[in-house]
């Protein structure tokens, strides 16, 4: 007789939780989202900021790191030119699947004031965009706003479907 | 799974030569520790650095070419974005070319109001510098520090402007506002504490060994070479060289504030970080005497030239000829006379210079924006040979160089 | 008829122009009213041609002969004690007069005194390179050819700096348009996919100011214009700020604004 047999129907429960694959792999995914420090230009100083002490962007479960094979965020921060379009994507092909890209600051959107010859005149036109942060620059607090929308994003999309790559056009 | 593009590999300039141990190693353009995006190519020998190729303008933006197709005053929130990190000494120095050109003179109180943005600027761009190095560097709680307090002198900025990064804060012929009622009280707390703080880096980095050794001897620049290389602020004073424009060519109230410029021998990465250390020191004593100055000064804040420059928003509001005068100004913009200028002054990273060349009409004809980072990028062609790997990152990091700036 | 635009100058003009306004001058001295200045003067108009000089905003210009740039820029450095270049680069003068301006603005700090040495060449000819005596020239001059396609004779290393390595024109001359050529407003997308995917992908949007009457999300309410104040919901509920999804989120705690406390006092 074992005298340590536990009481399930009494003792809190069965150490078990029922729940879907979708949800569990979501729950993952939303809670660490590692995003690829792509700080172009201005708006990339606000993107360190949230970042660093005051907004702390860690509690959030975000981290900054600075390879493309640990990281499933782009935050594309700044002003994307045609001498580098190439790279950013580079990048995000190096990037593993499932991925996001937010696009921080009017430059990142739609070349923002540099309507000039030197600017891509938005991202979306390289790399596929889920967020669109307005503002010249975004304050911390908007970036991590949209960190938190994303995160609703990821737990609405079904686990598997997440995989699939998102088309440019 | 990866959608189809053309891009390859690509090696540009390489050949791949297999009878010697050189190795040519790509760094950047996206690279953590590149400031922006800064790309180098360097030949290895070993770990030695050979050969180094600084590649850039991946934020070329066009700037110089936009000036050339904006009004003046259209051109003073572009200036911001120069260099991003203290952007109102961008605003200031173009602001005093055009000024320079049209013979403006400002009303004291702006330019005491000009003086306070400047050195908080420079102690925003300072702790930046700090943090970003030492991050670099592998000192996250520096980083941590430093940011703590840039965040609170945005605030101040913001209390001042409404915009944390992007200030726009200076116009040509004055400054747009009055401080704010709790901005000196806030000011002044700041610069009490500041000592306290300036320590505290210190403390952790001074005697630190690891922060020596990649310090101490590294990225020693000569005096002859600073000068060749057109370096101006830290790096060519601490390369031996005494001259700061604030002291040299005094401009604004830099001729009545009692401040020390801090000199150096050395050249390498330890000096200049000493050297920013000691301006930090410097920048809040000008605050304190700024802030003494304030009081007591006529609350003008724009210039009076009706050919130039707008009237008080009071005037514009409640007079028909200022309301006249203000539209045409905006609409059509300002004419300086035919002439050029070329005006430097001294930008938390070295000499910021703008020349403009003005054909008497409302778009300048040419404007040439003199960036000090652009040659502290170019000195890395001769700094960066015969140092390792691992010197990269401080170099870069100490020379202090930001990509709005070289690239504009 | 369409209006006549100029192609030698396709930079932004005022739409007004004042027919009666004649442009004031920003004042020039004579050199001989500062004694550094004309003794620096003196020495160049020694040796060189001087075509003009003069005082300006506290500087000296003096403008000499194109061949003449490195004799008197050495001069200027080891005599003169002229010990920084602090810029230099081009002025497009083409459409008026054919030619390229050239600046090489020096700084000497023993005297304090700025001079800016002018010299102007045509659009096929070139120039000197004074890398030798200043190695900051060798990236002006990088971007000098970069910007306006003026050539340096004996520089190392003349290739762009600024702009990509394939990229065609020169951006800061009066013929470049801001928004760019067909090259530069497809440069990327040809790059990256190739010119096959200029249909799928589609032009720029070059106008700022672009508004799209039927945009759905009720950005632009051009012709749909109401009066002040009116309700212009629809019926839509606000959304307001939401930091997670409403029935809380699995295995996360719920975000309690109620709980959460909103720190005021910066010092603390
Ligand atoms: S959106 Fe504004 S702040 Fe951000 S990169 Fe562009 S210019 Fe800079």
């Amino acid at each position: 007789m074992a005298q340590h047999q536990v009481n399930y129907l009494k003792d809190g429960g069965l150490p078990v939780a029922l729940t879907t694959i979708d949800k569990v792999v979501n729950w993952g995914r939303s809670n660490s989202i590692w995003a690829l420090t792509y700080g172009l230009a201005c708006c990339g100083i606000e993107m360190m900021a949230s970042g660093a002490s005051r907004y702390d962007f860690d509690r959030f479960g975000t981290i900054f790191r600075a390879s493309p094979r640990q990281a499933e965020l782009m935050v594309v921060a700044g002003t994307l030119t045609k001498k580098h379009a190439e790279f950013i994507r580079r990048l995000y092909d190096q990037m593993t699947e499932p991925k996001w890209v937010i696009s921080m600051g009017s430059c990142a959107n739609t070349g923002g004031m540099f309507n000039t010859y030197a600017t891509v005149q938005g991202v979306d036109r390289v790399i596929p965009v889920d967020l669109y942060l307005p503002g010249c620059a975004p304050r911390p607090e908007t970036l991590q706003y949209a960190v938190l929308l994303l995160q609703q994003k990821i737990r609405k999309e079904s686990a598997s479907r997440a995989q699939k790559p998102k088309r440019l056009m | 799974m990866q959608q189809a593009n053309r891009l390859r590999p690509f090696f540009e300039n390489i050949t791949f030569d297999r009878d010697d141990n050189e190795l040519i190693l790509n760094f950047g353009p996206q690279h953590p520790s590149a400031h922006g995006q800064l790309r180098l190519m360097l030949h290895l020998q070993q770990e030695q650095i050979t050969k180094a190729h600084p590649d850039i303008g991946y934020l070329h933006r066009g700037m110089e070419k936009m000036a050339e197709n904006m009004i003046y005053n259209e051109f003073m929130p572009t200036t911001d974005r120069m260099d991003y990190i203290a952007s109102s000494s961008n605003n200031y120095g173009f602001a005093l070319a055009v000024e320079k050109l049209i013979g403006l003179d400002v009303p004291r109180r702006a330019k005491v109001i000009r003086m306070m943005l400047l050195e908080t600027n420079r102690l925003m761009s300072h702790l930046f510098w700090l943090a970003t190095t030492a991050l670099d560097i592998g000192a996250m709680t520096v980083f941590l520090f430093a940011f703590r307090e840039r965040e609170y002198l945005m605030d101040l900025i913001e209390d001042y402007c409404g915009a944390r990064l992007t200030h726009a804060a200076i116009r040509i012929g004055g400054v747009p506002l009055d401080l704010p009622d709790n901005f000196i009280a806030d000011l002044r707390k700041f610069l009490d504490k500041l000592p306290e703080n300036i320590k505290d880096y210190e403390d952790l980095l001074d005697t630190n060994r690891i922060w020596l050794m990649r310090m101490e001897n590294v990225g020693v620049i000569s005096t002859e070479m600073a000068l060749s290389w057109g370096c101006s602020g830290v790096m060519l004073r601490a390369s031996g060289v005494e001259w700061d424009i604030r002291k040299e060519e005094p401009y604004e109230l830099y001729d009545e504030v009692d401040f020390n410029v801090p000199v150096s021998d050395k050249g390498d990465n330890y000096a200049r970080y000493k050297l920013y250390m000691a301006e930090m020191r410097e920048s809040a004593k000008i605050l304190y005497q700024v802030i003494d100055m304030y009081e007591g000064t006529e609350p003008a804040l724009m210039a009076h030239a009706p050919q130039y420059i707008s009237a008080p928003k009071i005037d514009i509001m409640t007079q028909n000829y200022s309301l006249m005068q203000h539209f045409v100004l905006v609409t059509q913009g300002m004419r300086p006379p035919v002439g050029e200028v070329y005006i430097a002054t001294e930008s938390p990273k070295g000499e910021l210079g703008f020349y403009i060349n003005s054909q008497g009409g409302a778009y300048p004809y040419r404007l040439k924006l003199r960036a000090p980072s652009f040659w502290h990028t170019g000195i890395l062609t001769d700094l960066l040979p015969g140092h390792y790997i691992p010197d990269v990152v401080s170099i870069i990091g100490t020379t202090n160089i930001v990509f709005g700036e070289v690239d504009r | 008829m369409r209006a006549y635009t100029p192609k030698d100058d396709v930079q932004k003009k005022p739409y007004y122009t004042d027919r009666y306004w004649v442009a004031p001058q920003v004042a020039k001295s004579d050199v001989s009213e500062d004694a550094v200045f004309a003794a620096d003067l003196e020495a160049i108009k020694a040796k060189f041609d001087v075509l003009d000089a003069y005082i300006q905003v506290g500087q000296m210009v003096v403008v000499i002969n194109a061949v003449d740039n490195f004799s008197v820029i050495e001069m200027m450095k080891n005599v003169l004690a002229y010990n920084q270049l602090s810029e230099m680069s081009a002025i497009d003068w083409l459409a008026s007069e054919g030619k390229f301006e050239i600046f090489y603005q020096m700084l000497s700090m023993s005297k304090r005194k700025r001079v800016r040495i002018k010299c102007k060449i045509g659009e096929k000819e070139s120039i000197q390179s004074v890398e030798k005596l200043f190695r900051s020239a060798d990236w002006s001059e990088r971007e000098m050819y970069d910007m306006f396609g003026v050539v340096v004779n004996n520089h190392p290393f003349m290739k762009r700096i600024l702009m990509p390595d394939d990229w065609e024109g020169f951006p800061l001359r009066k013929t470049y348009p801001l928004q760019g050529d067909e090259f530069a407003q497809w440069y990327e997308v040809d790059k990256i996919f190739g010119k096959e995917a200029r249909e799928i992908i589609g032009p720029e949007n070059r106008d700022p100011a672009r508004i799209d009457r039927y945009d759905t999300e009720r950005f632009a309410r051009l012709g749909h214009e109401v009066p002040h104040g009116t309700d212009i919901s629809q019926g839509e509920p606000d959304t307001p700020l939401c930091y997670q999804e409403n029935d809380g989120v699995f295995m996360i705690e719920k975000f309690d604004a109620e709980k959460s406390v909103v720190i005021s006092d910066r010092h603390r």
